[in-house]
Formats: C-alpha cells, sequence, structure tokens
C-alpha cells in the first residue's frame, strides 16, 4: 500500500530558491494567523502547489504546520488572556468532525465531476462564504471606526445575547470569554461548519472568528485568540490522518514552520497594541479581495466542466496567474495594515510612557 | 517603552541556545532529507513521527522566535501581559465569639 502512496506522491526536491520562498510565504501568514486566528494557510497550498508539490501533500503538509504554529500563537495569546481553552477545545472537538466530513464531500464530488468540479465547489463556497461573511465583517469594523467608538468595549450581538439567553438543561456550559452559560447545542453547528470549511478551503477561521464573535458573543481580541485553540485541535487530529496514510512532507513543514513561528508571535503581540475593531477590519479585508481572487477562477472551472463556452489556454492561464496574485495580494495587504497598526501602537504607548516620565520629572523637580 | 526595555535584561543567551538549537535541527534536516522522508512518509505507526517532529520544532523554534523578538525590543504592550497573581496567605479562620446565655435573676 505505501508503495504505491510513494509512486502516486511525488516529493518535490528542495533548494534554496524553494526554501525562501516557503520561509516568506509562512512568514506572512503566520504574522496573520496571529493577528487574526487564522487566514494565512489559504496562499500556502497553492502556493506549494505551484512549487510542483502533489495538492494532496501540499495539503498534508500545511495542516500540519498549521497545529503547532496555532499552539505558539495560542500559548503566546494566552499570556495576555484572550484565550478562552474550555470554548476552543469545545469548539475544536466538533470541527474536528467537521473536517473529516468535509473531506468525505470532497472526496466525493471529485469521484463524481472530476477535478474541475472539486475546484469548483471550493471556489463557489469560496465566494458565496466570503461575500456573506466578509462583507459583515468589514461593514461591521468600517461602522465602529466610523462611529468613534473604538475604545469602547465591543456590544454583544442581538443574535449572541439570544443565543445566551437559551437554557437548554444538560448542556449550559459557562465560558470566560462569553462571560455568560451558553448551550453546547449552539457551538455544535458552528463547530462543525468551521471544520467543513477548513477542509474545503484550508481557513475555517473565516468562519469560527465570526460565529465565536458575532454568534457566541466573545469580544474580538478574545475571538480571534480562541480560533487558535481550534486550529490547534483541528490540525492536530487533521494532521494525524494525513500522516497515516504517509502524505506529510515533514521538509516542507518544518520549512513553513520556520518561517510562520516567526510571523505569528509577531502577530500576537500586535493584538496588543491595536484596538478590537482592527481584528475585524484585517479579516474583512483579506476575506473580501480573497473573494475577487477566487471568483476570477469560477467561470474557468465552468468551462472545464463545460457548463460555458471553452476557454482558451491563455485565458485560463492569465485568469489562473491573476487569481494567484490577488491572494499573495490580499495576504501582503493584510500584513500591511497589522503592522502598520502595530508600529503606530507601539509609538503611541511610547510617547504616552515618556509623557507620563515627563510629568513625574517635574513632580519630583517641583518638591 | 524604549525607556523600560533598555534597563530591561534581555535574553540574549537563552536566544542564542535555542538558536543553535534550531540551526541543528534544520541542518540535520536538509542534509537527511532523503532518510527523514523516507521515514516519515511510511504511514501506520510512523505517522506519529511528523506529529512528534513538529511538536519539537514549534517548542525549539518557537522559544527561540520569541526571545529574538525580545531582544530585537519588540514585545507586547506590557499592560496587555496577564500576571499571575502571588497567592496571598490568608489568615486562619478565627472562631465568632458565641454569644454566651446569661442568666438575669
Amino acid at each position: 500500500m505505501q508503495d504505491v502512496i510513494h509512486e502516486a506522491v511525488k516529493f518535490i526536491d528542495l533548494n534554496y530558491v524553494n526554501i525562501l520562498y516557503l520561509f516568506a510565504v509562512g512568514f506572512v501568514g503566520g504574522l496573520v494567523s496571529g493577528f487574526i486566528g487564522s487566514g494565512g494557510a489559504f496562499v500556502l497550498t497553492p502556493g506549494m502547489m505551484s512549487l510542483g508539490v502533489p495538492g494532496l501533500v501540499a495539503v498534508a503538509s500545511n495542516m500540519c504546520h498549521k497545529f503547532p504554529k496555532a499552539l505558539v500563537g495560542a500559548l503566546k495569546r494566552a499570556k495576555y488572556g484572550q484565550v478562552d481553552v474550555k470554548l476552543g477545545v469545545i469548539f475544536g472537538i466538533f470541527a474536528e468532525a467537521g473536517v473529516f466530513y468535509g473531506a468525505t464531500v470532497q472526496e466525493g464530488i471529485k469521484r463524481a465531476y472530476g477535478d474541475a468540479g472539486s475546484n469548483l465547489y471550493v471556489s463557489a463556497a469560496f465566494v458565496v462564504i466570503l461575500a456573506t461573511v466578509g462583507t459583515f465583517v468589514l461593514r461591521d469594523a468600517v461602522k465602529t471606526y466610523r462611529s468613534g467608538n473604538t475604545d469602547q468595549e465591543e456590544k454583544v450581538s442581538k443574535i449572541a445575547r439570544w443565543v445566551q439567553s437559551i437554557n437548554i438543561p444538560g448542556t449550559m456550559v459557562y465560558f470566560k470569554s462569553l462571560k455568560a452559560k451558553v448551550s453546547v447545542l449552539f457551538i455544535v453547528p458552528l463547530g462543525f461548519a468551521t471544520g467543513m470549511l477548513a477542509a474545503t478551503i484550508a481557513v475555517g477561521g473565516f468562519i469560527g472568528v465570526p460565529s465565536i464573535i458575532y454568534v457566541l458573543g466573545a469580544p474580538s481580541l478574545m475571538g480571534s485568540a480562541t480560533e487558535l485553540v481550534v486550529a490547534f485541535v483541528m490540525g492536530l487530529g487533521g494532521s494525524f490522518k494525513y500522516a497515516l496514510h504517509g502524505f506529510v512532507d515533514f521538509r516542507l513543514t518544518a520549512v513553513i514552520l520556520a518561517g510562520s513561528l516567526f510571523g505569528i508571535q509577531l502577530g500576537a503581540m500586535g493584538t496588543t497594541y491595536v484596538k478590537p475593531y482592527m481584528i475585524k477590519f484585517v479579516m474583512g479585508v483579506i476575506m473580501v479581495t480573497v473573494l475577487f481572487s477566487r471568483g476570477l477562477m469560477i467561470p474557468v472551472y465552468l468551462s472545464k466542466l463545460g457548463l460555458i463556452a471553452t476557454m482558451g489556454e491563455t485565458t485560463v492561464k492569465v485568469l489562473r496567474s491573476t487569481s494567484f496574485a490577488i491572494m499573495v495580494f490580499a495576504l501582503l495587504v493584510g500584513a500591511f495594515i497589522i503592522l502598520r497598526a502595530m508600529f503606530k501602537g507601539r509609538r503611541a504607548e511610547r510617547e504616552r510612557e515618556l509623557a507620563e516620565q515627563g510629568t513625574l520629572e517635574h513632580i519630583y523637580i517641583n518638591k | 517603552m524604549a525607556a523600560d526595555y533598555s534597563q530591561v535584561k534581555k535574553p540574549v543567551g537563552k536566544m542564542v541556545v535555542f538558536g543553535i538549537c534550531s540551526a541543528i535541527i534544520y541542518g540535520a534536516l536538509l542534509s537527511y532529507q532523503g532518510f527523514i522522508t523516507a521515514y516519515f512518509t511510511r504511514g501506520a505507526l510512523y505517522a506519529i513521527l511528523p506529529i512528534a517532529g513538529a511538536f519539537a520544532i514549534s517548542y525549539v523554534h518557537g522559544h527561540f522566535t520569541g526571545y529574538f523578538w525580545s531582544v530585537l525590543g519588540i514585545e507586547a504592550r506590557k499592560s496587555a501581559v496577564v500576571r499571575p497573581r502571588p497567592e496571598v496567605e490568608r489568615p486562619d479562620r478565627r472562631e465568632r465569639t458565641q454569644p454566651q446565655p446569661r442568666l438575669k435573676a
């Protein structure tokens, strides 16, 4: 069996250019993940595939780098009191179930409609989810910014207040991030959907973080930090599943991890300098930008399935390159906003401390 | 912030130790690529190898990257770090003096 796998799976030769490329993508991905809880992984799988790594090995190696990265990020953010471990673990267990189911659905679609059908399903999921959730998150962030209430404590959404008001005996659990008891039955579909999305587009956090914030009622900082625990639980189970079949190319995992562990520490520290709405803003911007990237690919897959007129090879190539470029652009924009917000926050903090020092010296001299 | 961090001792030694360990791991990984790939992709019980390897890297390289940013002076906002509260010894429970029944004759 293993010989068959090894014949089917081709492990690429790693040269210095490949290593540097994976390190850099890992760093930017880690930075974004450390800040918004997820989001860095979606460029890694196509990024590895562009080097010639088979799809399955790319997904497996990406998954295997995700859980240790999430662990480091979660530990870092736990120091800032942002992590709700209990919520993350419960959410993660149901997400794990979603990952396994999502992978089965993917396999079924691939068997029935081939690669084009599977890719169309992935792109359609991207577009539908990113269009609805991404626009909602971005609108909320912009609304908060415009209202000028960026320093105030975030309001719990109406739906979250309703969820917290429902009492189903025997299922109620207290979560410190929500400062309330919530029925686990509400977490089941949210976790499951997060896992399914993770199995489909590699970024479950695009559903996980907004649902923890808007449906359960956690603050943005805690929502994004708790997602790291979810990613750890999900990633660990998923990696083991792929490793059982020998699909993890550990060299790729290790090289990406080398970059992403630098990034995730920086992203996690960045959250301590920004106002909570920035988490939503960065997430919304990335989601909406990626939406265009995947949207561009839909006609390509429709054409391959014969549902629209056949496209020329050049057109397909141009659309594919543009789509990948937009994805990379989305990640870079996210990283830029995070670094800018972080350095602005650091500068403001330094000025505040200097001003305090000056005031103290003034008092001391006058004495 | 800069003023404060300049007074705090930077973890240069720890960064160097974890940096060297990290370099050794990555050096070995890249030098013995074929051997490692052969064992780590055997599947079945060998599935534990990539998982354990990922944990090991996250520990060693994770510590190195954390100390690396600290040495560069890039730290989280100090007020954001939650420090565990020192346990305060509680005074022994005092027995409440019960009112004594008095007989007024």
